[in-house]
C-alpha cells in the first residue's frame, strides 16, 4: 500500500468530518473520493495533505507516518477546486513556483516549466495571467503546478467542478490519459458519479463522515454494499413495499426497493415481450428528451418508475399503456442489500 | 428610460446648484481664506514665517510624528491583517473591535488616557523618571498620541481586501514549501499593494494634522514639543494672523497633495483590480 | 489564545505577537490606566463632577450643536451623494474629491479659516452681520465648524448604496406610472435612509469629541460657547485629573451608546450593500 489511512478521526465542533475512516491506495492507481457534499470526502483529502489535522489514527505515505510531517515535506501535489492559481504571476511564474521554492536552477527550472506546458497543450500561453484563460486551461495550469516539483501523490478536489459540461467531459478524458501516462498515485474527490466512473480506476464511496465502499467502478455499481450505495447511483426510483411487484424472492423485512432505470424494459402493446406474462402494465405520465434517449415516466401499480428508451425505438406517447418488464431490483433492510433477479429470467422461456 | 421631462431638469440643475454652492462655500472659502490671509502683507512676511526657526522645528517634529506612526501602523496593520484572516482563534471578534476603538474616541480623550497612563500621578511615572524617560510633554508621548489616533488606518483598509479572497493561493504556496515572508511578499502583497497605500496616505493625513491628542501631551513648548498644528495655535492665539495662517498654508498644501495621492490610488487601484 | 486547528499557512506565532504586543502599548494599557484610575474615585465625586452647572450647560451646548450639524449634513449630504451618483456635469470628479477634504485637512487650519470667515471682519461674516446675525463665538460658529468636519460622513456612507441600487427598480416604477417625486419618496428613499442614518452617526459621534476646530471659532464663553472637550482640557491644564476623567467618562459612553445604535442600523444596511433581500 502506497498511501494508508488507520482509523481517522476528525471533527470541527460538533460535525464529525471522518468517523474512524481506514482504507488503502496501491502506488500508480488514480482513486475517486466519491460522496454527496458534507460526506467528508474533502477533509480526507485536506488531512492526505497536510493541510488538516486528524484528531486521531494514523496517515501514512510509502510507509512512514506523516501526521507530523509539514504539508510542504510530504512530497504532495494538490490542485485546488478553485485551482488557487497566483492571480498575479504568469503562467510560466505559477508552474515554477514549487521549482524556484525548492533552489531548482534556473535553466532546469525553464525546461522543466516548457515541458509541462507543452505537455498540457498550453504553449503559447506561457505569459499570460490566470484571469486571461478559459477555465478549461486554468484547470490545466493548475496541474501543471501541481506536477511541477514531481510530486509522488497527486490530490485533486473537485477538478472538474468549475468548468461547464462541455469542456468538462473532454478535460476527464485528459486527465485520465494524463495521469496513466505518467503513473503518479492520484486522488481525486468528487460528487459527480458518472465522472467517478469514467475516470477512476477505484472508486471509496464515502457517506457522513465514514466509507460505505470500496472497489472498482463495475463492482460498486453492481453490487452496492449498503443501502447508500445502492441509492447513491444511477437515477433510482425508490418504493417502500416490494410486494407491488410479482415474481421476486421474499427475503423479510425490507426498508426500500430501488430499481434503476436500466433494470427496466418498456415494450409498447404492439411489441412482443419475451417475459410478457412477469410483465406490469404501467401508464405512461412523462416523456423526456435526454441527449441519449428518452427518459419515460412511468405509473405501475401506483409507483412512478423511471426507465429508458433509445430513439430508435418506436416513439411512445404520454397517456399510452405499455409493459413493464423489471429485470432486477435492490432490496434493502437497515444497512442491507439484497439484489433480487426476476424469477421469470432463471424460467425455461416458453413462447407460444 | 424615457425622455427627461423639463421639470427633472430643473431638479437636476438645482440641486447641483446646491452642491456647488454648499461646496464652495464650506470647503473652498476656507482653503482660499487660508492663503490669502496668509499673503495679506505680502511675499516677504510670508517668507520669513514659513522659515522661522520655530517653524521648521515644528515641521521636523510633524514630519517625525507622521513617520513614526506610519511605521508602527504599518508593522501593526500587516501583522494584524495577516493573523485575522488567515487563521481561526478564539477572541478574534474583541481583537477587531479593540483595534478599531481608537478612532471612536475623542483626541481628547485620548490624549487623556496617555496622562494617565504615563503621567505624574501614575504607577509607572516612578519606574520612568528613574530610567529617565519621558514621555508626558515630550517627544514621545506627541509620536503615542498620533500612533494613537490613527491606529487601525491601515489595518482597516487591508482586513476586508484579504478577507474577501480566502487563502487558497496562500494555502497552494505554503504546500509547496514556500516560507512565510515568500508567501507574502510573492503572493499575497500584489494583492492588498492598494489598499496598502491608501491606508498610509490616509494614515499620513491624519497623523500630520492631529491637534485635539498632541495638544493634551506636548505641553506646548515652543521649539521642543510643537507640531504645526500646535504652532499654528499658538501664533493665532497670539494674534500674529499673518504667521498663523502662512504656517497653515504648508498643512493645505499637505492636505491639498494628499488628496490627489487618495484619487490617483483610488482611480488605479480599481482599474487594475478590474482587469485581473 | 489557542488556535482552534493548525493552519499550514506560516506566521501565526509572529504576526499574532506583533499585533498583540503593539496593541497591548497603545490601547490596552492606556485603556487599563483609565479604568485603574477610574475606580479610585468615589461615586459622590462623579456625580458632584458631572452636574456642575458649567459642565451641564457644556454638555447641552456639545450635544445641541453636534446634533444640528449632523442633520444638516444628514440632508446635504443625501442631496451631495445623489448628484455625484445619478447626474453628470462638469468638475464632477474635482467635487468628489473635495468631498474628502476635512479628512484631509488639519482641524486647527480648518477651525481659523472658518474662524477668519465668519467673524465679523471676515467675508461671511460681514455679511451676516449687515442683518445683526453674528456666526464666530456663537453656538453658529461652533455648528459651522462642526458641518465642516461631518460632511464626508453621510456622503460616503449614501453613496455606494445608490450605486448598489439596481435601476430596473426604478424603470419598473415608472414604466408603472409613478411619478418621479413619487419613485424617490416611496423607493428610493427607504433604501438609502439606513446609511444616511449611519452616516449621521458616525458624523455625530465625530461631532461630539471634536476639538481642534471648535476652539478657534467658539469664543469658549463658559455656559453659551464652551464644549465638553474644552472643559475636559481645562481642567487637565488645571492638573484636575479628577475631574477631567469624570467628565470624559460621559462623554465616553455617550459615543460608545452612538456607535452601539450605528452598528444596529449598520447591520442592515450591509444586508441591502451585499444584496440579500
Amino acid at each position: 500500500m502506497y498511501v494508508e489511512l488507520k482509523n481517522i478521526n476528525k471533527s470541527f465542533g460538533n460535525f464529525k468530518a471522518s468517523n474512524d475512516v481506514s482504507f488503502g491506495i496501491e502506488k500508480g492507481k488514480l482513486i475517486g473520493l466519491l460522496g454527496p457534499s458534507g460526506s467528508g470526502k474533502t477533509t480526507i483529502l485536506r488531512m492526505i495533505a497536510g493541510l488538516e489535522t486528524p484528531d486521531s489514527g494514523d496517515i501514512i505515505v510509502n510507509d512512514k507516518v506523516v501526521n507530523n510531517v509539514p504539508a510542504s515535506k510530504r512530497g504532495i501535489g494538490f490542485v485546488f477546486q478553485s485551482y488557487a492559481l497566483f492571480r498575479y504571476m504568469t503562467v510560466f511564474d505559477n508552474i515554477a513556483f514549487g521549482l524556484k521554492i525548492q533552489k531548482v536552477p534556473e535553466n532546469e527550472i525553464k525546461e522543466r516549466v516548457l515541458e509541462l506546458v507543452k505537455l498540457t497543450g498550453l504553449s503559447g500561453l506561457e505569459n499570460r495571467y490566470p484571469s486571461q484563460l478559459s477555465g478549461g486551461q486554468r484547470q490545466r495550469v493548475a496541474f501543471a503546478r501541481a506536477l511541477a516539483p514531481n510530486p509522488k501523490l497527486l490530490l485533486l478536489d473537485e477538478p472538474f467542478a468549475a468548468i461547464d459540461a462541455k469542456v468538462r467531459h473532454e478535460l476527464r478524458h485528459w486527465l485520465k490519459e494524463m495521469i496513466a501516462k505518467l503513473g503518479v498515485t492520484s486522488i481525486f474527490v468528487t460528487h459527480d458519479q458518472d465522472e467517478a466512473i469514467e475516470v477512476a480506476d477505484e472508486i471509496i464511496i464515502m457517506n457522513k463522515g465514514g466509507i460505505d465502499q470500496i472497489g472498482n467502478p463495475l463492482e460498486v455499481y453492481s453490487n452496492p454494499k449498503t443501502a447508500f450505495v445502492a441509492s447513491f447511483f444511477g437515477q433510482p426510483s425508490i418504493f417502500k413495499d416490494y410486494n407491488k411487484f410479482r415474481r421476486f424472492d421474499p427475503v423479510g423485512e425490507v426498508d426500500q426497493v430501488i430499481v434503476r432505470p436500466e433494470f427496466v424494459k418498456v415494450t409498447k402493446k404492439t411489441e412482443t415481450q419475451k417475459y410478457q406474462n412477469s410483465a406490469e402494465e404501467g401508464v405512461v405520465t412523462d416523456v423526456a428528451f435526454r441527449g441519449t434517449g428518452l427518459e419515460l415516466t412511468i405509473l405501475v401499480n401506483g409507483e412512478n418508475i423511471t426507465a429508458r428508451r433509445r430513439f430508435d425505438q418506436a416513439p411512445i406517447e404520454v397517456g399510452e399503456k405499455v409493459d413493464v418488464f423489471i429485470y432486477r431490483i435492490f432490496a434493502t433492510a437497515g444497512d442491507k442489500v439484497y439484489p433480487l433477479e426476476n424469477q421469470s429470467l432463471r424460467e425455461p422461456v416458453v413462447v407460444i | 428610460m424615457n425622455k427627461e421631462t423639463t421639470s427633472s431638469k430643473v431638479t437636476k440643475w438645482v440641486l447641483i446648484s446646491i452642491s456647488f454652492i454648499f461646496i464652495a462655500l464650506m470647503l473652498l472659502l476656507p482653503l482660499i481664506t487660508v492663503i490669502i490671509e496668509a499673503f495679506k502683507q505680502g511675499w516677504d512676511v510670508y517668507k520669513q514665517a514659513v522659515v522661522d526657526d520655530y517653524t521648521v522645528h515644528a515641521v521636523l517634529l510633524t514630519v517625525e510624528a507622521t513617520v513614526f506612526a506610519v511605521i508602527i501602523n504599518t508593522v501593526f496593520g500587516l501583522s494584524a491583517a495577516w493573523s485575522l484572516t488567515k487563521f481561526n482563534f478564539k477572541g478574534k471578534k474583541i481583537l477587531t473591535t479593540l483595534i478599531d476603538l481608537p478612532v471612536t474616541v475623542s483626541p481628547i480623550i485620548a490624549g487623556l488616557i496617555f496622562l494617565l497612563t504615563f503621567g505624574r500621578q501614575s504607577p509607572l511615572f516612578p519606574i520612568l523618571q528613574d530610567l529617565d524617560i519621558k514621555i508626558v510633554f515630550a517627544v514621545p508621548g506627541i509620536v503615542l498620541a498620533t500612533i494613537f489616533v490613527t491606529f487601525p488606518f491601515i489595518s482597516r483598509e487591508l482586513i476586508p481586501v484579504l478577507e474577501s479572497r480566502g487563502n487558497d493561493e496562500e494555502e497552494a504556496a505554503a504546500l509547496m514549501g514556500a516560507g512565510g515572508f515568500t508567501i507574502f511578499r510573492k503572493v499575497t502583497f500584489p494583492h492588498i499593494k492598494w489598499a496598502f497605500l491608501y491606508g498610509v496616505v490616509l494614515c499620513t493625513a491624519r497623523a500630520m494634522g492631529e491637534f485635539g491628542a498632541v495638544s493634551v501631551l506636548s505641553g506646548h513648548l515652543r521649539g521642543k514639543t510643537n507640531t504645526l498644528p500646535l504652532h499654528v495655535e499658538i501664533l493665532f492665539n497670539e494674534f500674529q494672523y499673518v504667521p498663523a495662517f502662512a504656517v497653515a498654508s504648508i498643512l493645505v498644501v499637505m492636505a491639498i497633495i494628499i488628496l490627489i495621492l487618495r484619487s490617483v490610488i483610488e482611480y488605479t487601484g480599481m482599474r487594475k483590480s478590474n482587469v485581473r | 489564545m489557542k488556535r482552534t486547528n493548525r493552519s499550514v499557512i506560516p506566521g501565526f506565532g509572529l504576526t499574532t505577537g506583533i499585533t498583540l504586543a503593539i496593541l497591548s502599548v497603545v490601547v490596552l494599557i492606556p485603556l487599563a490606566s483609565l479604568v485603574v484610575f477610574t475606580s479610585h474615585l468615589s461615586w459622590d465625586e462623579i456625580v458632584a463632577t458631572i452636574t456642575r452647572d458649567r459642565v451641564l450647560a457644556s454638555f447641552r451646548v456639545s450635544f445641541l450643536t453636534a446634533f444640528v450639524a449632523s442633520s444638516v449634513n444628514l440632508v446635504m449630504g443625501i442631496i451631495l451623494a445623489w448628484v455625484l451618483v445619478k447626474y453628470t456635469f462638469p468638475l464632477k470628479r474635482l467635487v468628489d474629491g473635495m468631498i474628502e477634504l476635512p479628512f484631509a485637512l488639519p482641524t486647527a487650519v480648518a477651525g481659523i479659516a472658518l474662524t477668519a470667515l465668519t467673524a465679523d471682519t471676515g467675508l461671511i461674516g460681514g455679511f451676516f452681520a449687515k442683518f445683526g446675525i453674528k456666526i464666530a463665538f456663537t453656538q453658529l460658529g461652533i455648528i459651522v465648524a462642526l458641518i465642516f468636519i461631518g460632511i464626508p460622513f453621510v456622503v460616503r456612507a449614501v453613496q455606494p448604496v445608490l450605486e448598489k441600487l439596481d435601476p430596473s427598480y426604478e424603470e419598473a416604477a415608472s414604466v408603472l406610472g409613478a411619478s418621479r417625486t413619487r419613485i424617490f419618496w416611496k423607493i428610493i428613499f427607504p433604501e438609502i435612509i439606513p446609511a444616511a442614518l449611519t452616516g449621521f452617526g458616525l458624523a455625530f459621534g465625530r461631532c461630539l469629541g471634536e476639538y481642534g476646530s471648535v476652539v478657534f471659532i467658539a469664543g469658549n464663553k463658559p455656559f453659551e460657547t464652551e464644549i465638553t472637550p474644552l472643559i475636559i482640557m481645562s481642567e487637565l491644564q488645571e492638573y484636575d485629573y479628577a475631574s477631567a476623567t469624570t467628565i470624559a467618562l460621559v462623554m465616553l459612553i455617550a459615543s460608545f451608546v452612538t456607535l452601539f445604535l450605528v452598528n444596529l442600523v449598520q447591520s442592515r444596511n450591509t444586508k441591502i450593500l451585499k444584496g440579500g433581500v
